[in-house]
């Protein structure tokens, strides 16, 4: 029995690379709808860059220490990131500009990485900060996209970005159930009362 | 503060600045956030000069779009289009129609024109856009039809625009659209939303023929 957990153990490691080759093989079909592109490939580069830092564990947190206390400029980098593939003009270049592709998909994937790497060392005041004003900013751009009379993209029609809007939203609904969950599962924030040093962190 | 304070403070920084130079970067100096919207903040900034593209007309005769880049008393609304189109188009269409007859109803014939261009130049031949003119009542005297004689020249025509056409799987094409001004001293100087010629025509009014 001890065999098999190995196994995955080196899987792994190889697992964000093989996930990000199945991106580049099938993004021609994730960017063909806008609800693909913003609904899967956006948040799966992100999911897999979080991914990629937790495969590298402790190693990775230690080697950014000295330049991210608190986890501050690793997950600012990621709100900024994931802002900004939300803009129409944004998600335009990305589609018709090969240069800006190779950007959506690095900077996305290098965001969910230092999100991840981050996550751990924010504490919880932090960590609060940053979901809740990723969920309320994704909120509203998912509500913008349903709502917006015109048409958004040039590469996507105007009847695409109801869907989109909805997907958007979606995730900004799990984005913040799951941080729920984290907090009252697995940071037992209700269950004790706040210790000073605790805030302070 | 530690090193790793400073350390970090200066990170932030350097994120907060690479964030909002891209920010800046996509919108256009926060200008706009679709491209229909920058491309109208890019136009207005910097207008754009017509090349010597080779067109065709509707009665077959030939022209360069560098004809209407040349310094006139006449303003030049431009659309465009693609015949089959079944979508935006007929919007398109609908607008310089309703430009038609104010263009008529104020006497403006000689100080503003209409251009309908195709980017389907293998559909939309002179035949196919004298027929599209009739089904409009285009005036001959100041509404133009035309599309570019080689369609090698197309990709060119389009960036100019800054129209997209993607084919979608109906033999179709789905493609942006705007309403553009090319101004008296030649240049693409303005463009607007494609169901608002009103404004359009009104901001031209308010600057007054031949400012």
């Amino acid at each position: 029995m001890r065999v098999l957990p190995r196994l995955p153990a080196v899987r792994r490691d190889y697992l964000p690379g093989l996930l990000l080759a199945g991106f580049a093989l099938t993004h021609p079909w994730l960017e063909h709808t806008m609800a693909r592109h913003m609904g899967l490939e956006l948040p799966g580069l992100f999911i897999l860059g979080w991914f990629a830092a937790t495969c590298a564990g402790h190693r990775l947190v230690r080697a950014l220490e000295s330049w991210n206390a608190n986890g501050l400029p690793g997950l600012l980098f990621g709100l900024c990131v994931t802002g900004f593939w939300m803009v129409p003009a944004a998600l335009d270049r990305a589609v018709l500009d090969d240069g800006m592709a190779i950007a959506k998909v690095t900077s996305l994937v290098a965001a969910g990485w230092l999100a991840g790497a981050s996550w751990s060392c924010a504490g919880r005041v932090i960590q609060a900060f940053f979901v809740l004003n990723w969920v309320w900013m994704t909120l509203a751009a998912g509500l913008l996209y349903q709502d917006a009379p015109q048409q958004l993209c040039s590469v996507y029609l105007v009847n695409q970005q109801g869907e989109a809007g909805r997907a958007v939203v979606i995730w900004a609904l799990i984005g913040l159930f799951a941080w729920l969950a984290h907090t009252i599962f697995v940071s037992h924030l209700f269950d004790e009362v706040e210790r000073p040093e605790a805030i302070a962190a | 503060m530690r090193e790793s304070g400073w350390r970090t403070v200066a990170a932030t920084v350097f994120v907060a600045a690479l964030a909002l130079a891209a920010f800046a970067g996509v919108t256009h100096g926060f200008a706009a956030v679709t491209s229909d919207g920058v491309r109208r903040a890019d136009i207005a900034r910097t207008p754009r000069v017509l090349p010597d593209l080779g067109l065709v007309d509707a009665s077959g005769q030939r022209l360069s779009l560098r004809d209407y880049g040349l310094p006139s008393s006449r303003v030049t609304f431009v659309t465009l289009v693609y015949v089959r189109c079944r979508t935006v188009c007929l919007t398109s269409a609908a607008g310089q129609s309703w430009l038609q007859g104010e263009i008529r109803d104020r006497g403006l014939q000689d100080k503003v024109r209409l251009l309908t261009l195709s980017f389907d130049p293998h559909n939309d031949t002179p035949q196919v856009l004298a027929e599209h003119a009739r089904r409009l009542e285009a005036d001959e005297g100041f509404w133009r039809f035309a599309t570019v004689r080689d369609a090698v020249d197309l990709p060119q025509m389009l960036k100019l625009f800054d129209i997209v056409v993607l084919s979608d799987s109906l033999g179709g094409y789905s493609h942006n659209a705007a309403l553009f001004l090319i101004g008296e001293d030649g240049r693409l100087s303005r463009a607007y939303d494609v169901d608002r010629p009103d404004i359009a025509l009104a901001d031209y009014l308010r600057k007054g023929p031949g400012s």
